[in-house]
């Protein structure tokens, strides 16, 4: 569902009319569930912006929200495998930078979805007959049930003598070529760094 | 120039085969909906930054193992136990890891992102011996359904095991570690005590614990810190969004269930109460050469019936009942061949011996055609690749048993007794019974198989005067 990710956010989009003239139209709120007024009779979508960003920025006092520690700000940049500020002036641009995204976030999850919208987990086929040819069936399976054979008369389950997989071209690189240190055929890290 | 994206990952379908078995196995429930999702975090195994797993919702839940007394756990938690499975989740390896202390680590790649499977035990364990006992018996449950290439040693399987401690008496859990990639049964067990003494120590000394990554390495007196455990919320779960849902029809899951083989538990409770094997053997024979030699077992025992079935009239062949047969089986089958395995250090296979061949041996037996001592022979004729069969063995070699008279056995055991009047003054003056047994022997020997030892004996006792 391509509802509630695009409420917010300003386009400027450039169509040509059934005249072939270029229009240039900027929206917003396109696809929101409130209803926006188309402004004459051939518009498809409003002419002027409808909402801006500015109106969360302009709302919401920053101060009112909780505030990120430099603890917490260290703690996530760590988790994230980034550098530590360099000085209390990048430390500073950072914590607000990261204000202002949690304070983005905090919008989007306040949205009221109590009318069902599941949330978006992949852009895929999710219509009744989609999901069917998704879903893994013993036909499906088929070719992996003919490797197998039943043995004894308590039906063990093995694999057919002989079923191994073949290799491919792709598997005759060698792997550690690239590798900056290597011990054998392992590649070798310094844990005391990581 | 068109650049065509493919996703990052790729799920493989056919490894739902061997994970619903592992499921079924262990009395989950497969959930016919399931998701992916991403573990972020950074180590130099997991060359993505994130694992690929089924935190939010799995493809199994809500199973069971139930461990018994002959199952190896502690005695402290009696005749059984019962230790729920929380969850069988579908996740991608990362690389092993080889520490090279004080400060390297070695990768090997090969294994990462190969699919496997991860079961979840609720923390219901609380001996050292029983979490032994536990992960044993998951292997025998895996490799009985196919679900897993090797065992433990060999890399097919391992176990992180999560280690607190509490106070007498109090209910919550206290702050665990994580001991991982524990590779052993061995392992298993020596890692958690000495995770607990270590607790206990710290907790006696009044330090807290950490909660952290510890490995174990098998010698060694104490875990070593790997690294901080992450909190749950910072491993950022969040759907995988190249991978759709693991949807599974139900028609497979029925399938698969209706198919399911016998597990080892089912197997060894009927190997004991219609065949009359102990437990330990039954365990064994459970346990062996992947189920192999307990198939072998069932068809030399089908080939006996058959041979009995035969001769259904025949008081002689039908003198043992099924429990009593099953014990003879057993006993050639795990012991006289696991002796000839074990000389010749070999890998046991049903074609060394055919099971037809071994049936009509113990079939010679049972008639009395043949002593103890032959039908062993002609096991370890057979082992060692003699072609003929059985039946052409015994009529080549006069293998046959050619029955003394009562006279003869009277002759060659009073011969004997004349000849050793101390050991004969042993057993009727001082009661030393078990001195019999050298004359048996001796018997046995002299005769050059054609001496039973039964009727060897009962003539022993008669010149002794010992029968009643």
């Amino acid at each position: 569902m391509l509802t509630r990710l695009y409420t917010s956010v300003p386009v400027r989009l450039h169509i040509r009319s059934r005249n072939n003239s270029v229009r240039s139209l900027a929206f917003g709120r396109a696809f929101s569930s409130s209803r926006f007024t188309l402004e004459g009779p051939d518009d498809i979508l409003p002419r002027h912006p409808t909402w801006s960003v500015q109106d969360i920025f302009g709302n919401r006092s920053t101060n009112a929200e909780p505030q990120v520690s430099d603890d917490e700000l260290h703690h996530l940049l760590r988790l994230s495998a980034l550098p530590i500020p360099k000085d209390l002036a990048e430390q500073q641009r950072m914590k607000k930078d990261l204000q202002s995204q949690l304070k983005f976030v905090r919008v989007i999850q306040e949205l009221d979805i109590s009318d069902s919208v599941k949330p978006l987990q992949s852009i895929r086929d999710e219509t009744e007959n989609g999901m069917k040819e998704q879903e893994i069936t013993a036909e499906t399976l088929a070719d992996e049930f003919a490797k197998e054979e039943i043995v004894g008369i308590r039906g063990r389950i093995r694999r057919k003598e002989g079923m191994k997989s073949l290799e491919g071209e792709e598997e005759k690189w060698d792997p550690l070529a690239l590798a900056p240190r290597t011990t054998g055929r392992y590649i070798a890290v310094n844990t005391a760094e990581d | 120039m068109r650049q065509v994206l493919t996703p990052r990952q790729q799920f493989q379908k056919a490894i739902v085969l061997p994970a619903i078995r592992a499921a079924l196995a262990l009395g989950c429930q497969i959930q016919t909906r399931s998701q992916f999702d991403r573990k972020h975090y950074f180590y130099a195994d997991q060359p993505a930054g994130y694992q690929i797993t089924q935190y939010y919702r799995p493809f199994a839940t809500g199973g069971k193992i139930i461990l018994n007394d002959f199952d190896g756990i502690a005695a402290d938690d009696g005749k059984s136990v019962v230790i729920g499975i929380q969850q069988v989740q579908l996740e991608q390896d990362t690389a092993k890891t080889v520490l090279q202390p004080p400060s390297e680590a070695m990768l090997d790649f090969n294994r990462v992102s190969h699919p496997l499977i991860e079961i979840i035990t609720l923390p219901q364990i609380h001996q050292a011996q029983t979490a032994a006992a536990c992960v044993k018996k998951i292997q025998a449950l895996l490799q009985a359904v196919n679900a897993v290439t090797a065992g433990m040693e060999l890399g097919g399987l391992r176990v992180d095991v999560n280690v607190s401690v509490r106070r007498r008496n109090q209910n919550a859990l206290g702050q665990r570690t994580e001991i991982k990639n524990l590779s052993s049964i061995k392992a298993v067990e020596d890692a958690i005590i000495a995770e607990r003494n270590r607790q206990i120590s710290v907790l006696e000394s009044g330090g807290t614990i950490q909660g952290e990554t510890r490995g174990w390495t098998l010698g060694a007196s104490d875990t070593v810190k790997l690294r901080g455990k992450e909190g749950e919320v910072d491993y950022r779960y969040m759907p995988d969004p190249d991978l759709g849902p693991l949807l599974i029809s139900n028609e497979l899951v029925t399938k698969l269930a209706g198919a399911l083989p016998q597990l080892p538990d089912q197997i060894t409770e009927e190997l004991v109460e219609c065949h009359g094997l102990t437990i330990k053997d039954a365990k064994t024979l459970v346990e062996l050469d992947g189920g192999m030699r307990l198939d072998y077992f069932d068809v030399v025992r089908s080939e006996l019936a058959a041979f009995h079935s035969q001769n259904e009239g025949n008081p002689v062949i039908n003198a043992t009942d099924e429990k009593e047969r099953g014990v003879i089986i057993a006993n050639w089958v795990l012991h006289e061949m696991g002796g000839l395995l074990s000389t010749s250090e070999s890998a046991f296979s049903a074609d060394r011996v055919p099971a037809k061949e071994l049936a009509f041996v113990i079939l010679m037996l049972s008639m009395g055609r043949i002593t103890g001592r032959t039908a062993k022979q002609l096991l370890a004729k057979k082992f060692h690749g003699d072609t003929r069969e059985v039946e052409t063995i015994i009529r080549d070699e006069n293998l046959g048993l050619v029955h003394l008279s009562e006279e003869e056995y009277v002759s060659m055991a009073r011969e004997l007794l004349d000849g050793h009047p101390a050991i004969v003054a042993q057993i009727k003056d001082k009661g030393q019974i078990g001195k019999l047994g050298f004359f048996m022997g001796q018997m046995m020997r002299k005769g050059e198989g054609k001496v039973v030892a039964q009727r060897a004996e009962a003539t022993l006792k008669k010149l002794l005067g010992l029968t009643q």
